[in-house]
């Protein structure tokens, strides 16, 4: 009870957008308005959470995420599967949105040409092919909207908390790393270990002295990437294409080409499997 | 956005959790395989922020291979649920609940949609011409026979 009063800002857009949710879903006992205006109050008071700074790149945020959900919303509740995948198309443009403000241009425009130009492309293909005349009985119904409403919402929720509870320790090491004093590192001086002379001859290798402890002060512990060649140069920015060929073909070589082995495969299995024609060849 | 990369990540997890649904609930082929898409979606982005957080390229290369294996599963999941619709001539998923043993029970949803059908009042969509004779909802999975000259689309 207490933990239900302590997250309840936490817990009252979640359980708005799952009764949303629900209500929009195609069936019988669909409401569609009443189910859009309670997304609408979910996603309001969900952005209330979020107190970002009032400047122009807040700003777009709160366009891109608003258009992103909402769209998926629209797209998972709509009748027709046509209107589903352009409001797919939505979604994936307001992601390519969420892409620039992350500092990956690149990504937002191989995205588009990726998803919004070739994989939507081909499902409005095969919707178009493999449609029956006039509505069908399968997009009107959904099975069991209640029980995946309550069971996503709940994941959501798991997973905003998570993601609050990381945030929280996260300030809170930050918070300890400014106030921290500065403290006097001395890092012992590991001498060589003094090798055993089998062969003749009494000088050994001199043993080095040990010099004055250097000054260093503590700062938030330093994470080293598995991938150097993956961090940005200094005269680079983040996800410059520059930047990502390197690392693309240097420390992720072997995945490339296994991407495009998986690409082949994927297009020898896409002809083996289509349907054959009744007469001729494949 | 110069602060948290807090924001991005509800927006993530919330198509993950939103497309979860579409795959749960929605009995069209092509809908379910939209939903799964989506949930890549939210994948990459969480691997873009997370990938900024580290002031890293790794997160956003990790995302060129998600948008790869993407393409190559819609491209296959589509030769599929084609092949499917070519035994069936539709696009519904329960119609293939019926591959199951004889002792077990009819999935839920099964038997109760077929009567409450609602009025077929939306306009005709852009469709092919039907090939073939329309399908005995009761025993889906028996190929009839066709002539070729009764499948001839005529332009």
């Amino acid at each position: 009870m207490p933990w239900i009063q302590h997250n309840w800002a936490l817990l009252l857009p979640l359980v708005l957008g799952a009764v949303g949710v629900w209500l929009m879903m195609p069936g019988t006992r669909s409401i569609r308005p009443l189910g859009g205006l309670a997304c609408l109050g979910a996603l309001a008071l969900g952005f209330q959470l979020i107190a970002g700074e009032r400047d122009v790149s807040g700003a777009m945020f709160v366009i891109f995420s608003i258009a992103c959900l909402g769209s998926a919303v629209l797209m998972i509740t709509s009748r027709n599967p046509v209107y589903a995948a352009l409001w797919f198309a939505v979604v994936t443009l307001s992601v390519c949105g969420l892409f620039l403000l992350q500092s990956a241009p690149f990504l937002a425009a191989a995205s588009i040409i990726v998803y919004a130009g070739a994989i939507i492309v081909t499902f409005l293909f095969v919707i178009m092919l493999a449609q029956q005349s006039g509505n069908s009985t399968y997009d009107q119904s959904s099975r069991q909207p209640f029980c995946a409403a309550v069971s996503a919402f709940t994941l959501l929720g798991l997973l905003l908390i998570t993601f609050q509870t990381w945030g929280t320790q996260q300030q809170q090491l930050a918070e300890k790393a400014k106030l921290a004093p500065v403290v006097i590192a001395t890092p012992a001086p590991v001498p060589p270990p003094a090798p055993t002379a089998p062969s003749s001859g009494g000088s050994g290798m001199p043993v080095p002295s040990s010099g004055p402890a250097p000054l260093a002060p503590s700062g938030p512990p330093v994470v080293v990437a598995a991938h150097h060649l993956s961090k940005p140069l200094p005269t680079e920015e983040l996800g410059q294409l520059r930047g990502l060929g390197r690392a693309l073909f240097s420390d992720f070589l072997f995945s490339v080409e296994i991407a495009g082995t998986l690409l082949l495969i994927a297009s020898i299995g896409a002809i083996a499997l289509a349907p054959r024609r009744a007469q001729g060849t494949l | 956005m110069n602060g948290s990369i807090e924001p991005t990540l509800f927006v993530s997890a919330a198509l993950f959790a939103l497309g979860a649904i579409g795959f749960l609930t929605r009995r069209n082929l092509i809908l379910m395989i939209l939903s799964a898409e989506m949930m890549l979606h939210g994948v990459a982005l969480s691997m873009v922020t997370f990938g900024r957080l580290h002031g890293n390229n790794e997160g956003q290369i990790f995302t060129i291979f998600i948008l790869t294996v993407a393409a190559c599963e819609a491209g296959l999941a589509l030769a599929l649920i084609l092949s499917l619709y070519h035994r069936t001539k539709s696009l519904d998923m329960d119609l293939w609940s019926a591959l199951r043993e004889d002792d077990m029970p009819s999935p839920v949803g099964y038997e109760s949609t077929i009567g409450d059908i609602p009025a077929n009042t939306h306009p005709t969509q852009p469709t092919l011409t039907p090939a073939g004779l329309p399908l005995d909802p009761k025993t889906p999975l028996q190929s009839q026979r066709v002539t070729r000259e009764e499948t001839n689309t005529h332009v």
